[in-house]
């Protein structure tokens, strides 16, 4: 196989391409162009690679995002348990659908990967907070204190 | 490195250890079809078509990145293998979108010529929504039609290992998935220059030359 070149997604250069971007996220809220170009940078890569990174993760936002992000489990479990009653029951309380912000950018509505509980589904987050067992009726409340 | 010696649809094929089922086949005149695989490169695995039979194992193996090993048996056009390819080829046909779906003339499309050679008809699977991204012309090298797309991964690797630019990679996921240049925009002139690999490697219509008008 020594004859082979290696393929690995950026390489050596790629190593804590992760942690960064989610400290970017963490002082920033999301990862603008810039944010993302400076990565780069920083990194030795290419801005396709950091994006492909980026735009993979639900957790790091590559456009403008609320002040709380609701992320609401899509999966299979959460589906089975009647996930789309809760999306209904949210955008209900703050009037806008999956992918869309709040005007007041005080809500990001999003519908995400398997968030890993799938034992309390539907379960969804609410910025870094886990909200399991969910119906609509529950979602009224837990806004409330946002 | 020593040789290893195994049975491909009967066949008694000597190899050199470490290579694969693919290049055992391929290297003693037995076709297996493939999308993703670069030869010389490290495989990806990703397109799933070379899949074949190996005595023993449960379930059916990539031959692009499953190492050929003593004694091996083999098996490249069973019925399981077959059935097994056409519904592989009938998934990608449903993400791989646009004009060339009734194009009468898509003989460069390998994907379609491995539909016909399969008989994969029509494919079954109803999309909610449908897989469309307009066709970027601006850039004057490449034209990017990526509704054709079937993310074989193939265009990022030959960037990457072969032309060694790195312009493109795999952006989202799931049904989302893109092959993106910088910040999912279009292929610009000064990221991409006139080295056509990229062209040269897409199984299907999605990276071509420009169309002249």
């Amino acid at each position: 196989m020594s004859d082979k070149k290696k393929t690995t997604a950026g390489g050596e250069s790629g190593a804590g391409l992760l942690s960064k971007l989610k400290s970017e996220v963490e002082r920033k809220n999301y990862l603008s162009r810039e944010t993302m170009a400076g990565v780069a940078g920083q990194s030795d890569l290419p801005l396709n690679s950091v994006y492909g990174v980026a735009s993979f993760y639900a957790y790091l936002p590559v456009f403008p995002v609320g002040k709380n992000v609701i992320k609401v489990c899509n999966c299979l479990p959460c589906e089975m348990k009647d996930v789309p009653a809760v999306v209904e029951g949210i955008s209900r309380e703050i009037g806008i659908g999956p992918g869309q912000t709040t005007p007041d950018g005080k809500f990001t509505l999003e519908l995400v990967s398997c968030i890993g509980a799938c034992d309390q589904a539907p379960a969804m987050m609410i910025n870094d907070k886990l909200y399991g067992d969910l119906t609509a009726e529950k979602i009224a409340g837990i806004l409330k204190s946002y | 490195m020593g040789n290893v010696n195994i049975i491909i649809d009967g066949k008694k094929v000597r190899v050199r250890e470490g290579s694969t089922i693919l290049e055992a086949a391929e290297a003693n005149g037995i076709t297996i079809p493939t999308f993703c695989n670069i030869k010389g490169l490290l495989p990806t695995g990703v397109c799933r078509v070379c899949v074949v039979e190996v005595q023993g194992s449960k379930t059916l193996v990539g031959s692009c990145h499953t190492p050929a090993s003593e004694g091996m048996l083999v098996f490249t056009r069973t019925p399981r293998v077959v059935a097994t390819r056409k519904v592989i080829v009938e998934l990608m046909l449903t993400g791989h979108t646009g004009d060339c779906v009734n194009d009468p003339n898509a003989e460069n499309c390998k994907l379609h010529n491995l539909a016909s050679d399969y008989e994969v008809g029509a494919p079954r699977f109803n999309v909610k929504t449908p897989r469309f991204y307009p066709a970027e012309e601006s850039n004057p090298y490449v034209r990017r039609d990526l509704s054709k797309c079937i993310l074989c991964r193939k265009c990022v690797k030959a960037c990457q290992d072969l032309a060694r630019k790195n312009v493109l990679s795999i952006g989202y996921r799931g049904f989302r998935s893109k092959v993106v240049s910088g910040f999912d925009e279009e292929l610009t002139a000064e990221a991409c220059r006139d080295c056509l690999i990229c062209i040269e490697h897409c199984p299907t219509g999605a990276l071509g030359k420009p169309v002249k008008v």
